[in-house]
């Protein structure tokens, strides 16, 4: 028998998923044609998923330049009534909101899903919003799994509730669905094919104020409808224990760790629980029934507390008393564990948890005063560093002419790069979202009398850098924009975008320049350079720094996962450095301490290569005092 | 090498949860992965203190994750050490490998040391050091997955050419800690 694979149409069959593969598997079962996304931790894998398969099932799939168009891709499709998804990552939907808010009041005519991957504990992310809000701001009902077999079938009814109730839907992810694993049974693959059909009628499309209030109006209606139903959903359950004086309404993936909390404590005879599938809205009558049987209750749920706001404002109304837990016992920061809802749950009931937990914590605090940090850092031979370096030294150069006090402002962006914040390297001052950079530079450059130099990455530029770069033209910002053009959407694992000169499925397309594109808006300097050619990067770097105007240097080579991944195909040996002992004053360190590369480390007072992370950039060979290393 | 596991035992008809973390760690930082299989299973991670085999794919990030580890648990040791980039800058240290193992000792029942690179290499590629080590783990023999099943994967999953070395690799780890345990 073949091996089974995402694609295999054999319902009934297991399969080890990553979550964000059964969320694209429940979007093709549930017979999804178009899908857009832009790349972005922890969501990336869900249209990866269905780009390899698109040409199986005759889906559209794109890599859309930023997220708002993603969404737009996807709500096109759905007024034209197919079924389409939308996926990103909780702060992509920030940049979805726009179009988000008024697309609720179209509603959905083929099956409309947006999928929202939140990541609590920010593991990969510049903050640990909640995006179950942005659903309420907009009347839009959101579906929240509590495992990876829920976050697949959830796709597949999420489809079909949004055509039932002419609603787009809003699934949300978190980090340990979408990069959890689990035993996943398939389903079938629905094998309708509609053809798009755009009908004219701005009575619902055309968004003017008298539209606009009409609309909202049904969008009311449509939720008021939905409310209704979901008390009867599989995904809201109830089990109610007689006798039982705590009640714990557990949503999304918390339900897990509830369960497995209350086996620890020996309580499933004592304890009533709420499963919640659909936190907006919540199941009135269920949590009602909740409410009424006990005499508290603890809400358990990742981040914020939306469902326990609703939980108590359904109380209120119904004038239920009830003592109602939930942030003041479940930490409000960070992801849950079954230890924290342990925790909870035993200061409620007087319990003891069946692990010493404090004892543990206590040998874990001993054990990392001894153990050496290991932040995530930048590869050995990336570009970026290189880029770096040469930056720096010309905003160094540049300042020193211009006085001692002098420090040049380095406004950050959005990938790999952002990792040159940490030392030694240290070339970001400040870095807040997906084109922040460009955007803060222009404020900077009206409010301080320093060089000011922005970096972003080649895929953020499109997404986001473009209209700050055109506004600095506009509005005479004197900054400096650097593009990191290491051609690829690197941090997120390589995703094709504008530059790249392909599509998510594989298709050749234009690959746009950058430098282009900045000649275009009307900027004067544009420089194209490469940052393992040192002395002219630096050479470059300064005269854009010192140029009277707003100036663009594009610093482009290739990233280099992806250089010695195609020297590899190629056949070609992949080069190393070597640092000659006798020519190396062991006490200089200046490769070390000026580049921070992985690659080089101290052994018995020593500065060596490792060979076996060395790529042979030879960044190190060209800043070395001593010319104390080769590249072979 | 969790995935393959997980997979595994999908195929011996267990339950099995795992997490893994993915996006801006990988770049140089500590990462952890868990599986958890089993007929009763709950969400995708291993609570502190119920972790039955720890595999440190490296030596100061096993003890980094010591309070996952169960008092009757096993750790798996590969002694090959990675020097993060902070102790070249001389902001940390680098403990020494017996630190580490006497450290573990204070919750693991046993830490079986393994050079996962050494085998690899003696298998005939050193990039099979994850194999290795995936032997040795189920040299421990507290895995509900068959040998067999876990072969049949890895056979399925790497090239008529990779297969072999992989599985001489995934034996000679099993081998290891099967002596490690005598």
């Amino acid at each position: 028998m073949a091996e089974l694979t995402i694609s295999s149409d054999a319902a009934g069959e297991k399969l080890y998923l990553l979550g964000n593969e059964a969320i694209a598997r429940g979007a093709i079962e549930a017979g999804v044609q178009v899908a857009a996304a832009y790349p972005g931790t922890p969501s990336t894998e869900i249209l990866e998923t269905l780009a390899k398969v698109a040409k199986t099932f005759g889906i559209y799939v794109e890599w859309s330049v930023n997220e708002k168009v993603a969404f737009e891709v996807a709500l096109a499709a759905s007024v034209c009534g197919l079924r389409a998804l939308a996926s990103m990552k909780h702060v992509g939907v920030n940049v979805a909101h726009d179009p988000l808010m008024t697309a609720s009041y179209i509603g959905a005519k083929g099956g409309l899903v947006l999928l929202s991957a939140d990541d609590p504990w920010a593991w990969s992310s510049q903050n640990e919003q909640d995006n179950r809000y942005i659903a309420e701001q907009g009347y839009i009902p959101v579906l929240e799994p509590s495992s990876v077999q829920e976050a697949k079938d959830m796709m597949v009814d999420a489809f079909r509730l949004s055509e039932e109730f002419k609603q787009l839907f809003m699934v949300r992810s978190v980090t340990r669905i979408g990069h959890g694993r689990s035993d996943v049974v398939l389903g079938e693959i629905s094998k309708e094919r509609r053809k798009g059909v755009f009908e004219k009628d701005r009575s619902w499309l055309v968004y003017t104020p008298t539209e606009a209030r009409k609309n909202r109006v049904l969008m009311i209606e449509r939720f008021e409808r939905i409310k209704k139903a979901v008390d009867t959903l599989s995904y809201n359950q109830l089990e109610l224990v007689d006798g039982a004086r705590l009640g714990i309404i557990a949503c999304g993936l918390s339900y897990s760790y509830a369960l497995e909390a209350i086996k620890w404590l020996g309580l499933e005879s004592k304890v009533s629980v709420l499963k919640i599938g659909t936190p907006h809205p919540l199941p009135g009558k269920l949590v009602k029934k909740l409410l009424g049987s006990v005499e508290k209750v603890l809400v358990v749920e990742e981040l914020e507390p939306f469902v326990e706001n609703h939980v108590k404002a359904i109380a209120g109304e119904d004038n239920i008393r009830v003592k109602i837990h939930g942030k003041d016992l479940i930490p409000l920061v960070g992801e849950l564990s079954t230890r924290k809802v342990t925790e909870a749950i035993a200061r409620l009931t007087k319990s003891k948890a069946p692990v010493n937990f404090g004892e543990l914590d206590k040998i874990a605090q001993e054990v990392a005063l001894i153990l050496p940090s290991r932040p995530p850092t930048l590869c050995p031979g990336c570009p970026h560093r290189a880029s770096q370096y040469a930056m720096k030294t010309a905003g160094r150069r540049v300042a020193r002419e211009l006085g001692e006090d002098v420090e040049p402002i380095y406004p950050g962006d959005i990938g790999c790069y952002t990792l040159s914040y940490c030392p030694p390297i240290e070339s970001m001052d400040i870095d807040i979202c997906m084109g922040a950079g460009f955007g803060i530079a222009n404020g900077l450059a009206h409010v301080v009398d320093v060089p000011v130099i922005a970096q972003i990455g080649d895929s953020t530029f499109f997404h986001a850098g473009i209209p700050a770069m055109i506004n600095a033209v506009f509005n005479k910002a004197k900054i400096t924009m650097v593009i990191l053009d290491n051609r690829a959407t690197a941090m997120t694992g390589f995703q094709p975008h504008p530059g790249t000169g392909y599509t998510a499925m594989g298709e050749k397309t234009v690959a746009i320049n950058p430098e282009d594109i900045a000649r275009a808006c009307g900027i004067k300097f544009v420089e194209v350079l490469d940052p393992f050619d040192l002395k002219k990067a630096i050479d470059t770097f300064e005269r854009a720094i010192k140029f009277e105007e707003p100036a663009v240097v594009v610093s482009r080579s290739p990233c280099a996962v992806i250089a010695v991944r195609e020297r590899k195909e190629a056949g070609e040996e992949i080069g190393a450095c070597f640092i000659e002992q006798d020519k190396c004053n062991s006490r200089c360190e200046a490769c070390i301490k000026l580049l921070g590369c992985p690659a080089i480390v101290k052994e018995d007072g020593k500065a060596v290569i490792d060979n076996s992370l060395c790529i042979g950039c030879g960044i190190c060979a060209q800043i070395c005092p001593y010319k104390a290393i080769l590249v072979r | 090498m969790s995935e393959l596991l997980g997979s595994a035992a999908v195929k011996d008809g267990l339950k099995v949860r795992g997490s893994e973390v993915l996006g801006m760690a990988v770049r140089g930082g500590s990462v952890v992965s868990t599986v958890r299989i089993g007929k009763e299973v709950y969400g995708p991670l291993i609570p502190m203190g119920k972790c039955g085999v720890l595999v440190g794919m490296e030596p100061a990030e096993a003890l980094r994750n010591i309070a996952y580890l169960s008092k009757s648990g096993l750790v798996i040791l590969n002694t090959k050490k990675i020097i993060p980039y902070t102790v070249s800058l001389g902001q940390s240290e680098y403990p020494s490998l017996e630190k580490i193992i006497e450290q573990l000792g204070r919750v693991a029942r046993k830490v079986i040391a393994i050079d996962a690179s050494q085998i690899a290499e003696g298998a005939g590629s050193p990039l099979s050091a994850n194999i290795a080590m995936l032997g040795a783990v189920f040299g421990t023999e507290r895995l509900p997955v068959k040998v067999e099943t876990i072969k049949g994967t890895i056979r399925a999953r790497f090239s008529a050419k990779l297969a072999p070395v992989n599985l001489k690799a995934f034996d000679l780890g099993y081998q290891k800690c099967q002596q490690a345990l005598r």
